[in-house]
C-alpha cells in the first residue's frame, strides 16, 4: 500500500504540473502571433458558426453575418446611424449622394462614388450594383431575391457611376433596401460571381471585400474570425473618413454571459455585444476600464427597438381597445423595469423607441398632449399619463446605486425615459365592465361567462430579460383579477408569432432607424392589406394583426412623401396618437443592449457623451467606431 | 461454433430492428416539431431591414420548395431513408446548402476526442480506485476517496464546470476557458495546434472526469465488496495466494463484466455529445450542433445527429453482446 500511495501522489503532482506549465498569457483566448495592441476583439453574438467557411451572404440563411462580414468586409450604397453619426446620421457610402426619385417614385437614380476598389484590385462600378440585382432576381432562391424581384422592373448602368432602377410600382422608400440600419442588400463583386455557375451554392471563400478589411483567418469550427486592415484602406468608403485604428479585428464566440464577463475582466474581449444587467453591474464594479454607453446607470445602449406587450387583436377578447387599455392600466412599469433590467431600462409610453432622434422628434414634443390625454371609462374620466415615472425609477435606485444615478433631470429623462401610465386598477375595472366583462369574486369573467384568460408568451432562457418583464406583468395582471399565465415558447416563438398562435407576447413590432425620424421602416408593413386571416402566417411586422382605417391613411400618406420630408414627423405623431388611443401594443421600454467596452487596449468608443456611432457589435454600422478607436497608452 | 453463429445472427437481427425503430422514431419526432424551419429562415433573412410583406410571401414559397418541404410526409420519408442508406442526410436547413454529413463530420472528432478520452480515463480510474477501495476496506486514503466520490457525485454537473471556470479561468487564470484550440493556429498535426487542443481540453475533460468518477468508483467498490466474501476468494486467500493476484485475477476480473457493459453504453452514447460541457466551455462538438438544430427546426441536421447516435449506441451494445460469451463463460448462447 505504501507503493500505491506513492503512485497516487506522483500522479497527482504530474496532473498538476502538466497543465499549468505554460505562461498564463499564452493560455488564454487571444489570437496567436498578432500584437495585442493592433487587435480589437469583439463578440459575435451569433455564437459558434456551423458552416464557418461560408461567406456568401447573398445565399439564404447560409453562413454568419455578424462575424465581421457585414461590419468590416461588405459595403452598400448608404448607411443610417441609429445615433448621431460622425457627421450626421446619414452616410453616402458607395453612393456619391442621396437617391433621386422621379415624381411618382417609380424610378430611382443613384450616382456612385469613384475610386473605390475591391480587395483584389478591381475597381467598383455601377456594373457591380446592376449585377447584385440581376443575379438575385434571376436566382429566386437567394437572400434578397424576393425583395428585389418584388420591386425592380429593370436596372440600368448607363455609365460606370450611374445606376437607374425602374420600379414595378411607386415606392418612395426603395432606397432603404440599400441603406444599412442593422444590415442591408450588400453589393456583390460582379467579376467574381460572373464566373460562378450557381451563385446560391457558392461559398465565396475567401471573400473579395469592398469594406476596409479583408479576411485574415478563421476557425473551421466557427469560433473565431480575424480580419485584417487592407493595405489600400484609403480606397474604401470607410477609409475616406480616416484610417481605422485596429489593424486586426477578431470576432469571437466567447460563450455564455458569465464567460464574457470573465473574458473582459481578463482583457481578452474588448467589446461584449450584450450581457445580463447583473453582468454589467459586475464589470462596472470590478473593472474600472470598462465603459458602457451610459457612464453610470442604466449603462446599456437603447436600441431603436421597442419591446412591448403585443396583443393578438384577432383574439375575440382582445379586439376591444377598452380591454387592451385595462390591461395597460394594471401594469406598474417601475416594477417591470426592476424585474427586467434591475431598473436599467429606458421606458417609453408611446409606440416609438426612446432612442436616437426620437426623444426630440416624438417623446418631448408630445409630452403636453400626453399630459392632457384622457380616457373615458364610462364611469369616470382619467388622465393616465404620469410624466414623472422615469424620475421615480431613478429615485428608487438612488439609495442602492448612489453616484451612479444621475441627478440632472435632462440626463434622467434621456437615461430612464420620461413618463408612463399610472397604475389604475379601478379605472381598468371600469373599462372591463364597459366591455361587458364582470367580476366574480376576485376573478374577471368574459362577456360569455368564462374566466378571462390571457397567456403572455415569452422566450424563456433565450431572452431572459424579456422573460423577467413578462413574468412580472403576468403577476400584476393576476393580482388585478385576470387569469394570466406565462407561456414559455422558447425556440417556437418565431413560428408561433407568425402563425398568430398567442394571446399576447413580449416582443417588438416597432423598429426604427433611430437616427432618422421616418417610421416607414416598420409601419409600412402594418397596412391592412398585409394582415393575414386568423391561422394564416403573418408577414413582418404587424404581429398584433391590428388594422385601423386611420393607420392605413397615415401609411398611404407617408408613401407619397419623400423620406426626408418634414411632414413625415407630423404623420409619425398622428400615428403615436392613434396608437395611444387604441393600444394594440403596450409599449414598455427600449431594448437596452449592455455593450461593455474595455478601455485597456483601445479608447475612443462611442458613448452617450459622444454618440458618434452604435457600438453594438453585430450592427453593420458599428464599423464607424473603427475610425475613432485609438490604441490606449 | 454453430451455436455462436446462431447467437451472432440473432443479435444482428435485433440490432437492425433497434436501429430501424430508433431512426423511424427520430423521423416522426423531428417532423412533429412545432418549429417551422421556413419561418426561422425568414426571421433570419429579413432581420436586415424592412422587407415588404409580398416579398416575404414569395420567399416563404421559395423556401418551402428549396428545403424540400412541399412534398407529402410520405415522400419525405422515402427520400430520407434513401439518403440514410447512402450515408447522406441531405442539406442542413439552417446552414443551407452545406450537407449535414459535413457538419457532423466536422463536429464529431471534437466530441469523440474529448469524450472517448475522458470516458476511458474516468472508467479506468473509477474502477481501479473503486476496486482497491472495495478490497482494501481499511485503507484510510481509499476511505477518504470514497467520501470524496460520494460528495462530488451528486453535485450538478454545471456547478462543477462553473467552479472550474471561475478557479482556473478567473481566480488563477492559467487555463483556457473557451474553444477547442487557441485562435489563429493552423489546424493539423503540428505541435502548436496539438498542444493547444490538449490544453483547451483539460477543463472540460476534468469536469467530466470529476463528475463521472464517482459512479464508477462507487459501483466498483460495491461489486468488489460483495465478491470478496465469495467462497472462491476466501479459498484463494486461505490458500495463501498473493493479495495482488487475488485482487487482479479473482476479484476485479469478475467484477468487471457489468462495468464493461456500462463502458460500451457510455462510449456509444458519446455521439449525443455533451451539450452542457460544450456550452459551458464553448467546446466544439455535436451536442451544440444538435441543440442549435432543434431550435432552428433543422430536421435534416437533427435526424443526422440522432441517427448517428442511435447507430453508435446500437453498435456498442451489439459489440458487447457479441463479446460477452467470449469474456464471460457464464453467459449462455441463447
Amino acid at each position: 500500500m505504501t507503493r500505491l500511495r506513492a503512485w497516487l501522489l506522483a500522479a497527482a503532482l504530474l496532473a498538476l504540473a502538466i497543465p499549468f506549465s505554460p505562461t498564463p498569457a499564452t493560455a488564454q483566448g487571444i489570437p496567436q502571433n498578432i500584437p495585442r495592441k493592433e487587435l480589437l476583439i469583439l463578440e459575435n453574438p451569433e455564437g459558434t458558426i456551423k458552416n464557418a467557411g461560408w461567406f456568401n451572404i447573398w445565399a439564404i440563411n447560409a453562413g454568419s453575418q455578424s462575424n465581421g462580414l457585414q461590419q468590416a468586409a461588405l459595403d452598400t450604397l448608404w448607411y443610417i446611424d441609429p445615433e448621431k453619426g460622425l457627421d450626421g446620421p446619414w452616410y453616402n457610402s458607395l453612393a456619391a449622394d442621396k437617391p433621386v426619385y422621379n415624381a411618382d417614385f417609380t424610378e430611382m437614380r443613384v450616382k456612385l462614388r469613384r475610386g473605390l476598389f475591391w480587395s483584389d484590385g478591381v475597381e467598383f462600378s455601377s456594373a457591380d450594383v446592376k449585377a447584385t440585382i440581376d443575379i438575385q432576381v434571376k436566382n429566386a432562391n437567394m437572400r434578397f431575391s424576393a425583395v428585389l424581384a418584388n420591386n425592380v422592373a429593370s436596372v440600368e448602368a448607363p455609365d460606370a457611376e450611374t445606376v437607374i432602377f425602374k420600379l414595378k410600382k411607386p415606392n418612395s422608400r426603395f432606397h432603404t433596401n440599400f441603406t444599412v440600419r442593422w444590415g442591408a442588400v450588400w453589393i456583390l463583386p460582379k467579376h467574381v460571381f460572373d464566373k460562378v455557375e450557381d451563385p446560391a451554392k457558392f461559398d465565396f471563400n475567401k471573400p473579395v471585400t469592398l469594406g476596409a478589411y479583408t479576411l485574415h483567418s478563421f476557425d473551421p469550427d466557427g469560433k473565431w474570425y480575424i480580419w485584417q486592415l487592407r493595405e489600400d484602406w484609403q480606397r474604401t468608403s470607410l477609409g475616406s473618413l480616416g484610417k481605422p485604428g485596429p489593424k486586426y479585428l477578431a470576432y469571437v464566440d466567447p460563450g455564455p454571459p458569465d464567460k464574457r464577463v470573465i473574458a473582459q475582466l481578463n482583457h481578452e474581449l474588448d467589446v461584449i455585444h450584450d450581457i445580463a444587467p447583473e453582468g454589467m453591474f459586475t464589470l462596472a464594479k470590478q473593472d474600472k476600464g470598462t465603459r458602457a454607453w451610459f457612464k453610470g446607470f442604466p449603462y446599456g445602449h437603447p436600441d431603436p427597438t421597442l419591446p412591448a406587450v403585443i396583443f393578438n387583436t384577432q383574439n375575440e377578447n382582445l379586439k376591444n381597445r377598452d380591454v387592451r387599455w385595462a390591461l395597460a392600466l394594471m401594469i406598474d412599469v417601475k416594477a417591470v423595469s426592476m424585474a427586467a433590467y434591475r431598473g436599467a431600462a429606458t421606458i417609453s409610453a408611446i409606440a416609438v423607441p426612446p432612442t436616437g432622434i426620437h426623444p426630440e422628434a416624438y417623446h418631448k414634443p408630445m409630452e403636453a398632449w400626453l399630459k392632457d390625454f384622457e380616457i373615458d371609462t364610462g364611469k369616470s374620466k382619467v388622465k393616465p399619463y404620469d410624466p414623472t415615472v422615469g424620475k421615480q425609477i431613478a429615485e428608487m435606485l438612488r439609495p442602492s446605486m448612489g453616484d451612479q444615478i444621475p441627478s440632472d433631470p435632462a440626463v434622467i429623462g434621456n437615461s430612464f425615459g420620461l413618463g408612463w401610465w399610472k397604475t389604475n386598477v379601478a379605472a381598468a375595472g371600469e373599462l372591463l365592465t364597459r366591455a361587458g366583462f364582470r367580476k366574480q369574486g376576485n376573478q374577471w369573467m368574459t362577456p360569455d361567462g368564462k374566466p378571462f384568460v390571457v397567456r403572455l408568451m415569452v422566450e424563456g432562457d433565450l431572452r431572459p430579460v424579456m422573460t423577467r418583464a413578462g413574468t412580472m406583468i403576468v403577476q400584476q395582471w393576476k393580482q388585478a383579477g385576470i387569469d394570466a399565465r406565462i407561456d414559455v415558447a422558447q425556440g417556437t416563438l418565431v413560428t408561433r408569432r407568425a402563425a398568430g398562435d398567442f394571446d399576447s407576447f413580449i416582443g417588438w413590432s416597432v423598429e426604427t432607424w433611430g437616427g432618422h425620424q421616418d417610421l416607414s421602416y416598420f409601419m409600412d408593413s402594418w397596412h391592412s392589406q398585409f394582415v393575414a386571416e386568423p391561422g394564416k402566417p403573418q408577414p413582418l411586422r404587424n404581429w398584433q394583426r391590428w388594422t385601423h382605417p386611420e393607420l392605413d391613411k397615415i401609411i398611404e400618406d407617408i408613401r407619397k412623401i419623400d423620406f426626408d420630408d418634414p411632414k413625415g414627423v407630423e404623420l409619425g405623431r398622428d400615428y403615436v396618437k392613434l396608437m395611444t388611443r387604441e393600444m394594440p401594443i403596450i409599449p414598455l421600454m427600449a431594448y437596452n443592449v449592455f455593450t461593455a467596452m474595455d478601455q485597456t487596449y483601445w479608447t475612443g468608443y462611442p458613448t452617450s457623451d459622444d454618440p458618434y456611432a452604435n457600438p453594438v457589435t453585430n450592427w453593420g454600422n458599428s464599423r464607424y467606431m473603427f475610425v475613432r478607436l485609438k490604441p490606449a497608452n | 461454433m454453430n451455436a455462436y453463429l446462431a447467437y451472432f445472427a440473432k443479435r444482428l437481427v435485433q440490432f437492425v430492428v433497434v436501429v430501424f425503430i430508433g431512426v423511424n422514431l427520430a423521423f416522426v419526432i423531428t417532423h412533429a416539431s412545432p418549429i417551422d424551419p421556413v419561418e426561422q429562415s425568414i426571421a433570419a433573412v429579413t432581420s436586415f431591414g424592412s422587407t415588404a410583406p409580398e416579398a416575404i410571401a414569395a420567399m416563404r414559397s421559395s423556401l418551402q420548395e428549396l428545403y424540400g418541404l412541399k412534398g407529402t410526409v410520405a415522400e419525405q420519408y422515402v427520400t430520407f431513408w434513401s439518403r440514410v442508406l447512402r450515408g447522406d442526410f441531405g442539406p442542413s436547413l439552417s446552414a443551407f446548402p452545406t450537407p449535414v454529413s459535413s457538419l457532423i463530420g466536422r463536429a464529431l472528432p471534437w466530441t469523440a476526442g474529448l469524450l472517448i478520452v475522458s470516458t476511458l480515463i474516468t472508467w479506468v480510474l473509477g474502477n481501479l480506485l473503486g476496486g482497491l477501495a472495495g478490497y482494501y476496506q481499511r485503507n484510510r486514503t481509499l476511505k477518504l476517496m470514497g467520501v470524496v466520490a460520494m460528495g462530488v457525485h451528486p453535485i450538478p454537473y454545471y456547478i462543477v464546470a462553473l467552479m472550474l471556470l471561475i478557479i482556473f479561468g478567473f481566480l488563477w487564470p492559467v487555463l483556457p476557458i473557451t474553444g477547442g484550440s487557441a485562435m489563429n493556429l493552423q489546424q493539423g498535426w503540428n505541435w502548436p495546434f496539438v498542444s493547444s487542443v490538449a490544453r483547451h481540453s483539460i477543463l472540460p475533460a476534468l469536469s467530466l472526469i470529476l463528475i463521472g468518477l464517482g459512479s464508477w468508483f462507487l459501483g466498483m467498490r460495491s461489486l468488489v465488496s460483495n465478491i470478496v466474501t465469495e467462497d472462491y476468494v476466501v479459498y484463494a486467500e486461505t490458500a495463501g495466494l498473493d493479495s495482488r493476484r487475488v485482487l487482479g485475477s479473482y476479484v476485479m476480473r469478475n467484477a468487471l463484466a457489468p462495468q464493461v457493459t456500462g463502458l460500451a453504453m457510455s462510449l456509444g452514447g458519446i455521439f449525443n455529445g455533451a451539450v452542457i460541457t460544450e456550452k459551458v466551455f464553448g467546446y466544439p462538438g455535436v451536442g451544440t450542433l444538435l441543440v442549435d438544430a432543434v431550435y432552428a427546426g433543422d430536421y435534416g441536421l437533427v435526424l443526422g445527429v440522432t441517427t448517428v447516435s442511435i447507430i453508435a449506441v446500437s453498435v456498442g451494445v451489439l459489440v458487447i453482446d457479441l463479446l460477452y460469451p467470449l469474456i464471460d463463460p457464464r453467459v449462455e448462447l441463447r
